[in-house]
């Protein structure tokens, strides 16, 4: 176990606070043996010791209580400088040789499991991962980086340092400059995933709780073409599956016209968006097998969490088009707990009749 | 007497209309050509009195085309009445339900239509909350042993009908009348039976009636439940965690899969096979013992089996298998050559078992702990209402009414021996009450010695009363009449007849496009998508038109067409809410099903190329051009 990195199969949902809830519970899952591709969590610690190695940490501070939140101009100017310190800070030797390890021994054991690829240059996913509880902070802080296809250790650590200086967004400079200095400090901790790459044919996410009704029984999957980015940032109107859990079984289908996709870049280093092709627009982008699949699996990472989760996921087709499905975030869904829904058609007279019949069920009145 | 000055107290209608948006006014309703003077063909209190037009054109009437989607024939109309009449009892003065009442019964060109007479207020249902926690608590805690008794009593009520006697009025009265008896003579007891057999028509709709509310109120409830906690649940889903896997109705199915099975075993399969009629099969097979063994086993299904409805049972025409052997003779060759094909016809009993506790298992995962009793509660009480709730309609609409409407034949052949008409069915062409003064004219003239007067006066009322009948059949009654009711909160309402508000809508939508879209909506009956040609079954005498992968289209479908269900690819029909046997039919034969369309019969034409889509609850026509054939 090392000071800087963390193997997915090293942590579990108690890490938060080491490696931030994004890295947690892609461990907790892989534990749990839900296909989630593997990877290992930059530890918190490694940002805090690479702005405790120089006065970085102090100028950082700075930049932020100097900021004025009201001037633009005065939070682009901060975001700049601290953006161009972050990059162009020395990491620490310990942490630059500690990630570059646990990339080169993620993507070699990968290369030689597969029987395939550059073993020194596996593509991967780079992602922030963050420790604040709330997700609306996280997302103001700018922890919400993700680098796609990533190949080399170089890139790596480039893209580490782009997740850390995320933090320093002119959103999030302004979102810290008023906090006191503790729980500044707590709201600029961050950890980054480094995860094999899931290739995608198709990407979405599943809701194990219905968004419309709070409806514990239902499924939504909402997907579209090539990585899942198109879906989560809302770039495309993705076809609608809905299902029950009962069965499963697909209860009803809305299929969109799906306009772009990201795929990887052609020359094996990023993603590109692009137009879908016409002929592909308009037909379903899954099958009923793998709803199927998608469902299974949704419904034993809920069994797992015991709560509603809600599931980004990719699928690729191999040479036979056996879909493959790997999971990339999963969170609880806790916007319905204890919210019960009266039924539309369930009026004033239906409700008395229920009631004196319930009582006369108990031999009362009412 | 408490009862009278709460109807006093009673509030205004609920239902207030919405001005500028209607039905048509009731009153305001034109008769077809060729059936001017329908009227009277029914009783005064069937039809809007002009006396009362204030009152009744401000309500809203709903046509009951689910029980009776026909024209009533004039002595058919007594089963209207009765099964009205028993439900409005039962809610009304037996268990004294505190919310709802009975309906309003009218009849428009012959067409039935409802309208819900106003619930009590506040005070007055607590006054009546009192008696129905009595009387329903009493019910609902010794269910089994009443229902128990209950199948007794309607069992004792069909043997009753069965075994009455018309008397054969004979020249002379047995001697021993005059020797030992002294009892009514034959003329007598030729009332006494006419009386005795309406009185029996009557009294089995309350026997309907006893546990039907009761147990759909205690469905209702669990539904309810169910819908609070899954708001998107759908109501066949409530259905199959509720209903009975061995269900009456499938019996006479059942019993027809044992007779191929029974045929194939004898080695008779082949002489079945060829058999269309009953005669066929008795000469096909009453030549050698395993024959004859075969018909025996025919003979002990029949009774009380085949006694099954082509339609609802609800009229006359629709006659029973027991009359007309077409289609379990049809059905039973169907099996015969399924099992040949080695199909081995068995219903998958525990299998269906199997999946309907692992359903209920699965909705019970996903609830909180502490809404576990309740759930339980609720749904053992809806299990231990159902086998009611699903088996009456046997025993009622088909076992008795089959009884009944052939008991009334009787005394049609009688009257028809004594000149009063040619055919044995113009009976119904005459009201309850007219025939009674057709068994007074025959009382008379036979204890006279003379000749009856109905030979003289019935014929022409009668020939008259069929050009009426099938001017009325052309029409095409609206769902609605009067005023768009503002809410529609009566509970039986929206259960029985899947009226909601956004069915209302529907049908006003549908009244301003003429309803001659290409796509109709309806609730998703059965899932599954199917394309095929459509074959309209407006009535039961229609159904051996259907051939193989068609889609049935019909304004309600009947239990007994459940052999049908093995030959179509889909079904649409125009009525049903919860408890549609179109759906419940459909789902066992795995087969997509849209129902409630409202206008399915009026829109798709028979050979037209639909789609239903039983996951949406749509219907579309793919090509327009009908090939009425």
């Amino acid at each position: 176990m090392g000071t800087y990195t963390r193997r997915f199969h090293e942590l579990g949902s108690a890490d938060r606070s080491l490696v931030g809830g994004k890295c947690a519970g892609l461990g907790e899952m892989f534990q749990a043996r839900l296909p989630v591709p593997d990877g290992f969590a930059i530890t918190v610690d490694a940002y805090e010791d690479f702005r405790d190695a120089s006065d970085l940490r102090e100028e950082l501070k700075r930049l932020v209580r100097g900021a004025d939140p009201a001037s633009p101009q005065s939070l682009q100017a901060a975001h700049e400088r601290a953006t161009a310190l972050i990059l162009g800070r020395e990491l620490p030797a310990a942490v630059e040789e500690e990630i570059r390890g646990a990339y080169l021994e993620l993507a070699r054991e990968t290369a030689q499991r597969r029987g395939a690829g550059d073993p020194d240059r596996g593509p991967v996913a780079v992602r922030s991962s963050s420790v604040d509880e709330d997700g609306d902070a996280a997302s103001f802080a700018g922890q919400q980086e993700t680098y796609l296809w990533v190949v080399g250790a170089d890139a790596v650590l480039a893209k580490v340092r782009e997740c850390w200086a995320s933090l320093y967004t002119p959103q999030a400079i302004a979102y810290r400059s008023g906090m006191s200095d503790t729980d500044a400090t707590e709201a600029s901790k961050i950890s980054v995933a480094v995860q094999l790459m899931a290739g995608a044919d198709v990407a979405g996410v599943t809701f194990t709780v219905s968004p419309r009704t709070g409806d514990r029984s239902v499924i939504a999957v909402n997907a579209s073409w090539g990585l899942g980015q198109a879906v989560v940032s809302g770039e495309v109107t993705p076809d609608e599956y809905w299902l029950t859990k009962a069965g499963p079984s697909v209860t009803s289908r809305r299929i969109a016209s799906k306009q772009h996709e990201y795929v990887p870049a052609p020359d094996g280093t990023g993603v590109i968006r692009r137009d879908v092709e016409e002929s592909r627009r308009d037909v379903p982008c899954l099958s009923e097998s793998e709803l199927m699949r998608l469902a299974e699996i949704a419904l034993r990472v809920e069994r797992h969490y015991g709560c509603p989760q809600d599931i980004e996921w990719a699928l690729e087709r191999d040479a036979d088009g056996v879909p493959r499905v790997m999971l990339l975030q999963s969170r609880a869904e806790t916007n319905w707990r204890k919210r019960k829904q009266k039924s539309r058609n369930t009026t004033k007279a239906t409700t008395d009749l229920l009631g004196f019949v319930a009582a006369a069920v108990k031999g009362e009145t009412r | 007497m408490t009862t009278a000055d709460g109807e006093r107290s009673q509030t205004p209608p609920s239902a207030q209309p919405t001005p500028g948006r209607g039905f048509p006014d009731p009153y305001e309703i034109s008769t077809p050509e060729g059936a001017e003077g329908w009227e009277e063909m029914y009783a005064y209190h069937n039809r809007f009195l002009y006396a009362r037009r204030a009152e009744d054109s401000a309500k809203t009437w709903f046509r009951n085309s689910l029980h009776f989607p026909e024209v009533s024939y004039p002595f058919d109309q007594l089963i209207v009445d009765g099964a009205f009449t028993g439900t409005g009892v039962t809610n009304t003065r037996v268990f004294v339900l505190p919310p709802a009442k009975g309906l309003d019964v009218r009849v428009v060109n012959g067409y039935t239509y409802m309208s819900t007479i106003p619930s009590p207020d506040e005070e007055e249902q607590a006054r009546r909350a009192e008696e129905f926690a009595k009387r329903a608590g009493h019910y609902f805690r010794n269910w089994e042993t009443l229902y128990a008794e209950w199948q007794d009593r309607v069992t004792d009520a069909i043997r009753t009908v069965h075994d009455l006697e018309v008397p054969p009025l004979s020249e002379f009265e047995p001697i021993e009348r005059v020797l030992e008896e002294r009892g009514p003579s034959q003329g007598n007891q030729l009332l006494a039976a006419y009386h005795r057999l309406l009185e029996h028509g009557d009294r089995i709709w309350t026997l309907h009636s006893e546990f039907l509310n009761l147990g759909y109120a205690a469905y209702l409830r669990f539904l309810t439940l169910c819908k609070e906690h899954f708001p998107e649940i759908d109501d066949q889903t409530i259905s199959r965690m509720v209903s009975g896997i061995d269900v009456l109705l499938f019996r006479p199915d059942d019993e027809l899969r044992a007779l191929a099975r029974k045929a194939e075993e004898l080695g008779v399969g082949d002489a079945v096979r060829a058999a269309t009629t009953g005669e066929e099969l008795i000469t096909g097979l009453g030549g050698t013992g395993a024959g004859r063994r075969w018909l025996a086993a025919l003979e002990e299904s029949k009774d009380p089996w085949f006694h099954f409805s082509y339609g609802s049972g609800m009229y006359h025409s629709h006659r029973s298998w027991i009359d007309d052997l077409t289609l379990p003779i049809q059905a039973i060759g169907d099996y015969i050559d399924r099992l040949r094909e080695g199909d081995d016809l068995v219903r998958p009993l525990e299998k269906l078992q199997a999946e309907r506790d692992a359903l209920v298992d699965q909705y019970r995962s996903l609830l909180d702990e502490e809404d576990l009793p309740g759930f339980d509660e609720a749904l053992g009480l809806a299990r231990l209402v159902f086998p009611y709730v699903e088996n009456h309609n046997f025993y009622v609409e088909h076992w008795f009414l089959t009884n009944f409407w052939n008991k009334v034949r009787e005394f049609s052949a009688l009257l028809q021996k004594w000149g009063f008409w040619e055919d044995v069915e113009d009976i119904f062409f005459l009201r309850r009450a007219e025939v009674e003064e057709a068994v007074v004219d025959l009382q008379m003239a036979w204890g006279a010695g003379g000749d009856p007067q109905g030979g003289h006066h019935w014929p022409e009322v009668i020939r008259r009363r069929k050009e009426i009948y099938a001017a009325l059949s052309g029409w095409n009654p609206p769902p609605a009449l009067g005023p768009v009711p503002e809410e529609i909160s009566e509970p039986l309402t929206i259960m029985l007849w899947g009226i909601t508000p956004e069915t209302v809508e529907r049908w006003l939508a549908a009244q301003g496009d003429g309803a001659n879209g290409t796509t109709l909506s309806g609730f998703a009956g059965s899932p599954g998508v199917a394309e095929g040609r459509a074959r309209l079954v407006l009535r039961p005498s229609e159904l051996d038109a259907v051939q193989d992968g068609e889609i049935l289209v019909a304004p309600v479908t009947s239990p007994s067409w459940t052999p049908v269900f093995g030959r179509i690819r889909g079904a649409v029909s125009d009525i049903g809410g919860i408890m549609c046997h179109a759906a419940i039919v459909s789902r066992e034969y795995e087969l997509p099903a849209v129902v409630g369309t409202g206008f399915g019969t009026s829109t798709i034409k028979t050979g037209q190329l639909i789609r239903v889509d039983g996951d949406t609850g749509t219907v579309t026509i793919l090509d327009e051009a009908a090939d009425v054939s």
